[in-house]
């Protein structure tokens, strides 16, 4: 799941002068007659115990194979979970049901807020927009620093929710006047067949879409969902497989196939990095991920270095020293990174991005606010230099992902 | 009872909390009256272990010195297929089965070793796929019932209510009586009815139900003996993956060493008095969903107080079983059941057979 987009999100959000919903103003926005929450709002256990459940939100899954023995075989995240009958996947939100493999949180949002698009964070897309952000339980990886982890890591009856079906969705997301949907705060791989059906209804409506996602997923999956997506965030959360392995129950190896085809479809990217003190803070470490990104994204994609705070299974290190984000930066830009961030250290001159040309600032921010006047048209106002990025509504929806590249021939010897 | 089958609110009633509160005589001495049923125990050792006096070790209770006591009894009317056996035939068996494990002449005081009437007992029963028959669960609360608890300290429970239900059990959350609920009939109390603290045992990091955390001084893991595609076996231990909000987390590997982590927390190692294990019509393949054509009339109860040997002779029971089935062994299906020897090494027990005694009442445990 993200490590960036915190959840927990409405104080900070309210304080920022941003909408979150209330339970209330949550069902009356989503027109969700049919609550999906989980078991728990009804009193004692008695009451509880004989009061029939209301159904989870159950779709058909997109991606899967079917095995002997009513066993499934999940296509996708790498993992490639075989799951027996009644059992679920590893991100506990996939179950099997007679060989036939469900989504168990198709719509059943646990959370939606109103985000600033930097909050992502996504920088270098449509700066200073509002994204209606949303999220169910579950997530393919298990994080010992995970922010969120109240919602990722349970299953969808353990968290309260609500059903919003794709259409509900991105009517809120007009009626709220937010041109983009941000699937975030959890791991959106997880629910991607909402992912999809919304993202393509969004498109209609002219509202765009963004995934915040830690990338573990598989090609066929991540392509079909970039049909219709507008912009990626991956959280690179270090770049050995030791650290994946140990910390995250992970690997790295598929991610760094993710950011490449990512690459190849064309869509914007940006990535960010959690450093975490003593795990993945190195120069050493830092500088191979930035020259691999280089040669494999392009020194274009923007990287945002984030500020670890001691939380979940993780509550021995201490937050992150703020002069190991500036080593971070440094060493990555000296690596030819172009456009390097630092998050969560509100106030930090490196939230701001600058011309690579001439220096000049070109978007200021200072926390959720934004002034890109230093910038026109997607350019430096001072010296012209063209700035990566989707800067418009109208460039985000006018996006189409590229079909799979053929294979490069050998190299002549 | 069939798996499936719902059980009466009256059924429940008199099954557990009638039976719990006053007692049931006797119905007739196991096999034709025999008020001693030969054993038969395949480790060294006594066959019948004398009681010690003054022994109150949780792990194999009168079993010669070192070993861990597994009690196997078995009967006919136990295998039977469609409304299985009542509630009351099964605790007939189980109370034979307890004082043979704790070697006392009385039931009562074999079940007063384990359980006090202070106690607070969670009979945890697997409700997924292929579940515990509430017979089981029932007979259990009937037999703690005897030993002086009562009844409203008693609560039969899983992981969901619903589960519980379509098992065939009665939910029940207040009144007299026994009561049978999910962890999730708990969640006005937050995290979905789990802990609101992160746990952590060895690999795993876990939220621990409420019922296990706030509700139980005891435990009984009244499991049911069957495969799984993953792990090789599901029974005593692998049941508390019922107790952690996480259990998708902690397949990989076999479920290596996690099902040993889980049961090492102090919240089950500490509270877990007994294993009762349904192995009426075990399931030798396909599980943990229902495989009507994998399962067979074994006739069984397993019963011990050590989770890891039980475990351990539940395996030899279906490894022996898929032999004769021509059916391939675990390990040549690539889910050998690994997290038997990290229990063993985290203390939980014992994985080895030689160090395990196997007390047989009625025909032998290993004659499948």
């Amino acid at each position: 799941m993200s490590d960036s987009d915190n959840s927990e999100p409405e104080p900070a959000a309210e304080a920022a002068g941003y909408f979150c919903f209330s339970r209330r103003a949550f069902l009356r926005a989503a027109g969700a007659g049919a609550c999906a929450a989980c078991a728990g709002r009804l009193g004692d256990a008695a009451a509880q115990a004989e009061a029939p459940r209301p159904q989870t939100a159950v779709h058909d899954a997109m991606w899967y194979e079917r095995l002997p023995d009513k066993a499934v075989r999940c296509q996708l995240c790498p993992r490639e979970c075989i799951v027996a009958d009644v059992e679920r996947g590893y991100c506990g939100v996939r179950e099997n049901r007679g060989g036939d493999y469900k989504t168990l949180v198709y719509g059943a949002l646990c959370t939606l807020n109103i985000d600033p698009i930097e909050k992502k964070p996504l920088f270098h897309y449509v700066p200073g927009t509002t994204a209606l952000s949303v999220a169910t339980a579950g997530c393919n990886m298990e994080c010992k620093f995970c922010q969120n982890w109240n919602v990722s890591q349970y299953r969808p009856e353990q968290v309260e929710s609500n059903l919003v079906p794709p259409e509900n969705l991105v009517r809120i997301a007009v009626t709220r006047k937010c041109p983009t949907i941000a699937y975030t705060y959890t791991e959106p791989v997880v629910f991607a067949e909402y992912v999809h059906d919304t993202a393509a209804e969004g498109r209609k409506q002219n509202v765009g879409s963004v995934m915040i996602s830690n990338g573990y997923i598989r090609e066929p999956a991540l392509r079909d969902l970039c049909r219709h997506l507008t912009a990626v965030k991956v959280d690179l959360k270090a770049f050995t497989e030791k650290f994946y392995a140990e910390q995250c129950a992970g690997k790295l190896a598929p991610v760094l196939a993710t950011l490449e085809v990512l690459k190849d479809i064309g869509i914007h990217t940006e990535i960010v990095v959690l450093i975490i003190p003593t795990l993945n803070d190195s120069a050493e470490e830092i500088t191979s991920m930035a020259k691999w990104l280089v040669s494999h994204v392009g020194p274009d994609v923007p990287v945002h270095f984030s500020r670890f705070h001691p939380i979940y299974r993780m509550k021995n290190l201490p937050p992150t020293p703020v002069e190991t984000l500036d080593r971070a930066r440094k060493v990555s830009m000296d690596a030819g990174l172009r456009y390097v961030y630092v998050g969560n250290v509100p106030f930090h001159a490196g939230e701001s991005t600058y011309c690579p040309s001439c220096g000049k600032v070109l978007i200021k921010r200072v926390g959720y606010n934004v002034d890109a006047s230093g910038l026109r048209a997607g350019a430096c106002r001072g010296c012209g230099q063209k700035i990566p990025g989707v800067w418009s509504q109208e460039d985000a929806l006018a996006f189409k992902s590229r079909e799979k590249s053929e294979p490069k021939p050998p190299a002549a010897p | 009872m069939s798996p499936g089958a719902a059980i009466t609110r009256r059924g429940f009633l008199a099954g557990a909390a009638a039976i719990a509160a006053a007692g049931l005589p006797r119905s007739e001495p196991l096999r034709g009256g025999s008020p001693e049923p030969p054993r038969q125990g395949i480790a060294q050792g006594p066959e019948n272990g004398a009681r010690a006096a003054g022994q109150e070790t949780r792990r194999a209770m009168s079993a010669p010195p070192g070993k861990s006591r597994v009690v196997v009894i078995r009967h006919e009317s136990l295998a039977a297929e469609g409304q299985g056996p009542t509630p009351e035939r099964v605790r007939d068996l189980l109370d034979e089965a307890a004082r043979a494990l704790a070697g006392d002449a009385k039931a009562a005081d074999a079940w007063a070793r384990w359980l006090k009437p202070s106690d607070r007992l969670g009979i945890k029963v697997n409700c997924l796929g292929y579940p515990t028959r509430p017979a089981v669960g029932l007979a259990i609360a009937a037999a703690a019932g005897a030993a002086g608890l009562a009844p409203e300290r008693m609560i039969i429970w899983d992981r969901t209510t619903d589960e519980l239900r379509r098992a065939g059990y009665e939910p029940r959350g207040s009144g007299s009586g026994v009561r049978c609920f999910g962890t999730d009939a708990l969640a006005q109390r937050g995290s979905g009815g789990y802990g609101p603290e992160i746990l952590t045992s060895g690999a795993i990091g876990s939220l621990y139900s409420r019922i296990v955390a706030d509700e139980a001084t005891a435990l009984v893991s009244a499991c049911i003996l069957k495969d799984h595609n993953l792990a090789g076996l599901t029974c005593a231990m692998k049941n508390f993956y019922g107790a952690i909000h996480n259990p998708n987390k902690y397949h990989d590997n076999g479920c290596d060493p996690f099902v040993a982590d889980a049961c090492a927390h102090p919240l089950i190692r500490d509270r877990l008095r007994l294993v009762v294990c349904d192995a009426l019509r075990p399931q030798y393949h396909g599980g943990p969903a229902h495989r009507s054509q994998w399962q067979w009339p074994y006739g069984g109860l397993i019963v011990s107080t050590d989770p890891v040997a039980l475990d351990r002779v539940a395996l030899e029971i279906l490894a022996r079983k898929r032999a004769a089935a021509g059916a391939k062994p675990l390990e040549a299906e690539n889910r050998p059941v690994r997290y038997l020897a990290s229990a063993q090494s985290r203390g939980l027990g014992t994985a080895d057979l030689a160090g395990i005694e196997v007390l047989s009442i009625g025909k032998p445990w290993n004659e499948i």
